[in-house]
């Protein structure tokens, strides 16, 4: 109660100071070149409009409250196995799901045609289901073992996640809710301090799957996302089974959704998987997610936009426009340099009003965030600053960039799943945007040191200096950004030993491992 | 022990709360905040280093073709009773630019080393003491010469409480300055001018007794009042140590009575007065001559035993001979008129004192304007010839 009424108090000086800067920022006398001054307002107002979104979710934080599992559900477990996943990894995988307490089957759907994996399904008491040349990768195999079982409940475990014991029985009880579809949990790694790379992509996710979902789930739409969420047969059956596309979870998420059924979050870490290792599988996850995002906004919102109640659509508009950060940010990144070489610039605004008026948003916005971090799902190790996720996030602005654009020249992307063991990329390869955007930068630096130098008059000299050094800061920040990012390009070139399950014990997963 | 620990935390907090509102009161200025204030310092801070690099690099500037002019620079003494008559220019490129007054020189052959620059009072952040420009003109190698407008209606209320509301200001305005009312912008001001510390002019509510023009002129104000309002005004910066400004007194010679605007000996350094010639372009104007504006008023001008500066000096185009004015007028000019010290040119590109339409007062663009001028002033003017 108390805590709500803090980030009450919280969002309303928030949004006050939204206003504020609003007020201030569309003065007629700002505008320096119509058409730039627009491209510069979706840029920022995009931003803010995200920012004023996340506060909305805030306000509507619930943990909801544990229900003991009834006894005696039906109660299967689906993880899948593809071609040229290691082994190893579903030794260990399928060992957790059988330690898992509350009595249920594991399925292990497998297309790999590799004797192996029936022999570890069956040593570790799986069901072995050979489900060979479906559509839809894991979706489609999930399909045809619906058709095969009968169990009316089913965990989708992703095959790189250790189930903890718990896992169910944490679970099941909210489905004593008939209208129930499905009920999400906790994404949670194993593998984040094995590289920079593991922790700024974890560091991303640690707010989604903390007051983010629980805020979705108070507003009635806590989105399952990637693995570990739990289904009600009857659910699936009703939409047609599991969604198929980049961004299956989504999809099946908004399309039980559209059809009436309610979620719930479980923010609890009740297993715990891998995430990409190195800046290579990253950005091909992110660039999977990105162009999935856009499937689902395009190509599936508007099928069931009239399905969905008003904060749900807020939910998915603002799940479907994220990877649209790619574009503001070459937006940002590009005005500097067109001021710098040619003296456009979108606006005229003295600066010491912008951080008079931009401030308080940002103050707010900053206290939001770290008032929040109580909810997240691990607070002892997950509280900070995620400065690692900022970078990363900002890095892969090209991937964003190039979501979007194979999104609106509707390309194909392969279904790629999650790496699960860290690949070695070549630095150039990888670091490319940021070494060309630091090459950029010097040549504009050295460009206006010579032209303030050698070709400014004098008498212009000094008393443009403000606006122009003013610039070439506001050039170099991203810069010195990208300096992050080139450290992890050059931590991808040698590959952590070992394979990341290697640590794990499960005989001692559960509670706080 | 505990709650000693926490009495102790609250008091250091409160303490340091106390001690950052105060670093950043002292960083701020006046009406300006210290985000505003702490900006500007760094933007002329960048702006300083950047030309003394260009120094370095490049070589001398233009403060090194006036060398000959340090020694003003250095005395204020001398400054107050200069020996030669000190050319200077305000042009329209300016607050941006200091090129335009560049151009000028080059095109009349001699260095302009005072700068012309006008700035309203208010609120707003190009109302405060101009610390960029000035700086931008010290370093360029001249002296300011900041003609100090007293718009009153440019204080927000909302800011300023005790200040009448706005539409009432202007009525006997200048008894309010007299007052103090205003005294925490002029005080401002004066402190930012004492800091910056070199010489500067500074033309305070020019031309105060033409009823037709600027709210602080006889028809809301009384002489008694104007008087009060400078002595007060000069007053105060003298209590702030702004001694490093030049006062200059300029009222509007063709209306009467202007003499009896003066605020006293003590209270002025420069006497001064527009000389500008509109031809028959203005309805209240024709052609006139140097000498019917300036030279009928000469004696009254020179008799307050001031260095006397036309402030303002041009002729337009139309309605005569332009170039024949200004030889008229400048050729033997010390000779004629041996109080006159200064000629400040007003070099605007598009003036908007006829409501009607813009005029251009420029020499660059005028080739024959420009030569006579520069014939006219050779023999007399001092510092080294520039090449043109």
């Amino acid at each position: 109660m108390r805590d709500r009424m803090v980030i009450a108090v919280l969002v309303g000086f928030g949004i006050l100071a939204v206003f504020r800067l609003l007020d201030w920022w569309f003065r007629q006398d700002h505008v320096a070149h119509p058409l730039l001054f627009g491209a510069l307002s979706i840029a920022v107002w995009y931003g803010i409009s995200r920012i004023v979104l996340g506060w909305v979710n805030y306000v509507h934080i619930s943990r909801p409250e544990h229900r003991d599992a009834p006894q005696g559900l039906r109660v299967a477990i689906f993880t899948t196995s593809s071609p040229g996943e290691p082994l190893a990894m579903f030794e260990k995988t399928l060992a957790a799901c059988r330690r898992v307490r509350y009595p249920h089957t594991t399925y292990l759907l497998d297309d790999t045609r590799d004797p192996a994996f029936r022999d570890v399904a069956e040593r570790n008491g799986a069901v072995w289901l050979e489900l060979v040349g479906l559509p839809g990768a894991k979706a489609g195999k999930i399909n045809a073992a619906l058709a095969q079982t009968r169990e009316d409940f089913i965990l989708v475990l992703d095959p790189d996640h250790v189930p903890f014991p718990e896992f169910l029985d944490r679970v099941l009880g909210h489905f004593d809710d008939e209208r129930l579809g499905f009920v999400q949990v906790s994404q949670a790694y194993y593998n984040q301090p094995r590289s920079f790379a593991a922790r700024g992509a974890a560091e991303q996710t640690y707010g989604f799957y903390g007051p983010v979902q629980m805020g979705l789930c108070g507003l009635g739409g806590s989105v399952a996302i990637g693995a570990n969420c739990t289904f009600r047969r009857a659910a699936l059956e009703s939409i047609g089974g599991h969604g198929i596309g980049l961004a299956e979870d989504l999809v099946t998420s908004i399309r039980l959704h559209g059809a009436g059924w309610k979620s719930t979050y479980v923010p609890e870490v009740l297993s715990r998987g891998l995430i990409p290792e190195d800046l290579g599988s990253f950005y091909r996850q992110q660039i999977k997610w990105a162009r999935g995002v856009y499937e689902v906004a395009f190509a599936e919102l508007p099928h069931v936009f009239r399905g969905l109640s008003w904060r749900q659509r807020l939910s998915y508009l603002t799940i479907g426009t994220f990877y649209l950060f790619g574009v503001t940010t070459l937006l940002y990144l590009v005005f500097p340099y067109l001021y710098l070489w040619t003296g456009l610039q979108p606006a005229s605004m003295r600066f010491d009003e912008f951080l008079a008026n931009a401030t308080p948003v940002g103050a707010a916005g900053a206290a939001l965030y770290f008032f929040c971090q109580r909810w997240l799902c691990d607070p002892r190790t997950e509280r900070g600053t995620h400065w690692r996720g900022l970078v990363l996030k900002i890095a892969c602005w090209p991937v964003f960039f190039g979501g979007t654009a194979l999104a609106i020249a509707r390309a194909n992307v392969p279904y790629i799943p999650t790496a699960k063991e860290a690949k070695r990329g070549r630095f150039l390869r990888l670091a490319w945007p940021q070494l060309t955007l630091i090459a950029i930068y010097a040549v504009t630096v050295a460009h206006v040191l010579r032209v303030r130098l050698f070709v400014t008059s004098e008498g212009a000299l000094e008393l443009s200096s403000q606006a122009v050094w003013g610039m070439v800061a506001f050039a170099t920040l991203p810069v010195l950004l990208s300096f992050g990012v080139l450290y992890a390009a050059w931590e991808a070139r040698r590959v952590p030993a070992g394979a990341a399950w290697d640590s794990i014990d499960v005989d001692r997963l559960g509670g706080d491992t | 022990m505990r709650r000693r620990h926490r009495a102790l935390i609250s008091v250091a907090l409160l303490l340091g709360c106390v001690g950052g509102f105060a670093l950043l009161t002292s960083l701020s200025v006046g009406t300006e905040g210290p985000l505003a204030a702490g900006l500007a310092r760094v933007g002329t801070g960048v702006g300083g280093i950047e030309h003394r690099l260009r120094e370095r690099f490049v070589g001398p500037g233009r403060a090194a073709e006036l060398r000959w002019f340090d020694r003003y620079r250095r005395d204020a003494a001398l400054l107050r009773a200069p020996d030669s008559v000190l050319l200077g220019a305000y042009d329209s490129d300016l607050p941006q630019s200091l090129e335009g007054v560049a151009s000028l020189e080059r095109t009349l052959g001699v260095s302009l080393p005072i700068v012309q620059a006008y700035t309203a009072w208010g609120d707003r952040a190009d109302e405060q003491f101009p610390l960029a420009l000035a700086s931008a003109i010290w370093d360029f190698g001249s002296i300011p010469l900041l003609t100090w407008e007293p718009w009153l209606t440019d204080f927000d209320n909302g800011r300023h409480p005790e200040l009448p509301l706005r539409e009432a200001r202007e009525r006997h305005g200048l008894a309010s300055i007299a007052r103090g009312d205003y005294d925490f912008y002029v005080d401002e001001w004066a402190r930012q001018a004492a800091q910056f510390g070199k010489p500067i002019f500074v033309r305070f509510g020019h031309e105060m007794n033409d009823p037709y023009r600027y709210p602080w002129g006889p028809q809301n104000n009384t002489k008694e009042e104007f008087i009060a309002a400078w002595r007060h005004v000069v007053d105060r910066f003298r209590a702030l140590h702004a001694t490093n400004v030049v006062w200059v007194w300029s009222p509007h010679v063709a209306y009467q009575y202007w003499d009896l605007y003066y605020p006293g000996d003590t209270y002025v350094d420069w006497v001064a007065t527009g000389v500008l010639n509109f031809g028959p372009i203005a309805q209240w104007s024709k052609w006139w001559t140097f000498t019917e504006i300036f030279g009928s008023k000469y004696q009254r001008l020179a008799s307050f035993k001031k260095p006397v500066m036309i402030a303002e000096f041009g002729s337009l185009a139309v309605g005569g001979d332009r170039a024949n004015w200004y030889e008229d007028a400048l050729a033997a000019l010390p000779a004629k008129y041996p109080a006159v010290r200064s000629v400040v040119f007003f070099h605007s590109a598009s003036d908007q004192t006829l409501t009607y339409q813009k005029v251009d007062w420029r020499l660059v663009t005028d080739t024959a304007a420009a030569r006579a001028v520069a014939a006219a002033i050779n023999p007399w003017a001092p510092g080294p010839r520039l090449k043109q």
